[in-house]
């Protein structure tokens, strides 16, 4: 490589993930926020339209580099690894984090290079400025725009054991010694691997703890003996993985005798997500309390059906 | 995977972005898994844009579309899969040889499906995308 080129690839990347970097951190300040994290929220102009605007903004770079696709995409794909290691120091995202985000961010910044290459080959000023323009727009949009979600996740099993031997499993239980078998889990995304409680009433303090030592605190808020467990998240650890991205709300534990010496477990949970678009966030969110409530009621089910 | 995404997840197409971005994964996928597809795409696009009136952009649904005066001859997604649309009458002809397979969307069309997996692919690629600009430039 010569050295011509290797002070464009340089400037190329330099500028685009310092702009990504500069444009975050604004973003920060105009966040609308109606609730109390505001500096978790990341929006979809984030997460799209920045890594977009970055791979028109390399493109503009390697304009006289007459790059093949192959080229391009090489050099977009070690743009977004660039990224993925400032999102890492300067954000402080955890491995798993930038695992799930890097789908997003690789994609778009390879959209963003072929758009700008386009672009920057037409070299009509008018219609490269009106894009940026209306990407800045829609960028500016997004960011004040006001970002609320919230979903529920349920799950149900059948345990071969009435209801009076669920409910003690349910309400807490011993450590979880089966292996994980959710990917995400496996390469270290913290899973539930015990539950305690205070006492077995209404109001008494529950906490469940993670694979990594992380406690949620809990609030028993419904104690329907062999029916109905319902506690509220009153703390959750701040883990850089996924917490300040999520904070699950509430959860729940709903009983049903069967009438032939089986119940059927249903477990709810409520969250919140701080990051957008849901469409893509949601899938995970969705995919990892799936699994969460699995590995605890597989759990249960095997603790209850214990002769 | 991108018969998957086409027949089960096609509504995701709505979502602004979103093929754009499945399209910029696929290309990630053909650096790691099949460059040279990359190198036949671009190759496609250099011939395409020695015929008269032609130029080449961004498809709305992710991929590169070569145009003749503003009206689409076709469009090859990442993943070297050309559509594109000629004449019924054409399409039958050539779906007797077995080359093509009707678009994998627009059923019971003109528009056909073809995928580039080899070099000669990539020239009879050409072939098709000829046949469609001929068709306009009639």
């Amino acid at each position: 490589m010569s050295r011509k080129n290797f002070l464009t690839d340089l400037k190329a990347y330099g500028i685009s993930n310092l702009f990504a970097v500069g444009i975050i951190g604004i973003n920060k300040y105009f966040i609308v926020d109606t609730h109390a994290n505001a500096d978790d929220i990341f929006v979809f102009s984030e997460f799209i339209i920045t890594p977009m605007l970055m791979g028109i903004i390399s493109a503009w770079f390697w304009r006289y580099s007459d790059l093949s696709s192959r080229g391009l995409t090489g050099k977009s794909f070690l743009n977004g690894c660039i990224t993925i290691v400032l999102a890492s120091g300067f954000l402080g995202e955890g491995f798993i984090c930038l695992i799930i985000v890097s789908p997003l961010l690789f994609g778009s910044i390879i959209v963003g290079a072929f758009i700008g290459r386009a672009m920057f080959r037409r070299n009509n000023n008018t219609l490269n400025i009106s894009i940026v323009g209306l990407t800045l727009v829609v960028f500016a949009a997004d960011s004040l725009s006001e970002h609320h979600y919230e979903n529920m996740v349920s799950d149900t099993i059948i345990v071969n054991a009435p209801p009076q031997q669920v409910w003690k499993n349910v309400v807490a239980f011993k450590r979880i010694k089966e292996k994980n078998k959710f990917w995400l889990f496996k390469i270290g995304m913290p899973s539930p691997v015990e539950s305690t409680v205070e006492g077995y009433y209404l109001g008494a303090k529950r906490k469940c703890i993670f694979s990594n030592g992380y406690t949620f605190d809990e609030k028993i808020v419904t104690y329907d003996e062999n029916k109905n467990l319902t506690f509220a998240i009153t703390n959750q650890p701040r883990d850089p993985e996924i917490m300040g991205h999520i904070d699950i709300e509430q959860g729940q534990f709903l009983l049903k005798d069967n009438g032939d010496g089986t119940t059927t477990l249903v477990g709810n949970s409520w969250y919140k997500l701080y990051v957008f678009p849901t469409w893509y966030y949601d899938t995970w969110a969705q995919s990892i309390t799936h699994n969460v409530h699995l590995r605890v009621m597989e759990h249960i089910k095997e603790l209850s059906e214990v002769k | 995977m991108f018969t998957f995404v086409t027949q089960y997840l096609s509504f995701l197409k709505l979502v602004p972005t979103m093929s754009w971005l499945f399209d910029g994964l696929l290309k990630l996928w053909a650096y790691f898994a099949k460059p040279v597809l990359l190198d036949w795409m671009d190759e496609i696009e250099a011939e395409v844009l020695q015929w008269q009136y032609t130029t080449s952009g961004i498809h709305k649904y992710g991929g590169m579309q070569f145009n003749y005066q503003g009206k689409e001859i076709g469009h090859i997604h990442s993943n070297g899969l050309l559509d594109m649309l000629l004449s019924r009458s054409v399409k039958a002809q050539l779906m007797q040889d077995g080359r093509i397979s009707g678009h994998h969307t627009f059923k019971n069309t003109g528009w056909i499906s073809f995928y580039i997996c080899d070099i000669k692919e990539k020239d009879y690629a050409l072939k098709l995308l000829r046949k469609g600009y001929e068709r306009l430039v009639k």
